[in-house]
């Protein structure tokens, strides 16, 4: 995806300033909601700043997710991001977070769920994004 | 601003290598679906969410896996 040069934003700011976002592709959703396709899924979910990692589970086969069905923060921390913000070390954490599932078809990914989960990022309170993959 | 600066957090740094990630921490000794720790590992979960907030601050090393022990 970057091949020629790698698109990296400089952070100048202050983390107790700062509102965290976390972008997942290890296919985490709320529980009882619509699960990701294992096969292959473009779509993504837009979580909520209130999620408790409580709400959350993930739906992969191409990883061991009993832990991460035990306690979500072992792939997406949301509750220690949270423990963070209500401690000072970050400024809060993002009004939205985003996951999506496996897709092995990367023309889709760079098409479709790479620029939908930047344009929320873009129109989301996050100053800085952290990723996960499972 | 247009984009956000990121850190990934991964535990297969050879497939992560090819995207180039602007920042990333590779948590030596940890396996897929558990790149932040086992189920309750509170504080493991913490430190490896800590570290990977420092490479915001860090000398800027695009491209460059940041590997840690844990």
């Amino acid at each position: 995806m970057a091949r020629k040069c790698v698109p990296f934003t400089p952070f100048e700011g202050e983390f107790k300033r700062s509102v965290v976002a976390l972008v997942s592709n290890a296919g985490v959703h709320p529980k009882g909601g619509e699960p990701f396709n294992t096969e292959g899924d473009s779509s993504i979910r837009l979580l909520s700043q209130e999620v408790s990692g409580g709400e959350l589970m993930a739906t992969d086969a191409h990883y061991d997710t009993s832990d991460a069905n035990r306690d979500i923060n072992c792939i997406f921390p949301i509750d220690r991001l949270r423990e963070l913000a209500r401690e000072g070390t970050i400024g809060g954490i993002s009004n939205k977070h985003i996951t999506a599932g496996f897709n092995k078809n990367l023309k889709e990914v760079y098409e479709v769920t790479a620029p939908k989960s930047a344009d929320e990022m873009e129109r989301s309170a996050a100053d800085l994004v952290l990723l996960t993959a499972g | 601003m247009r984009g956000r600066p990121t850190v990934l957090i991964t535990v297969w740094p050879e497939e992560s290598a090819v995207m180039r990630p602007p920042r990333a921490l590779h948590p030596v000794g940890l396996k897929l679906g558990n790149s932040l720790g086992g189920a309750d590992q509170r504080e493991l979960q913490r430190r490896i969410l800590l570290d990977a907030l420092d490479l915001f601050l860090a000398p800027p090393a695009p491209g460059k896996i940041q590997e840690r022990q844990y």
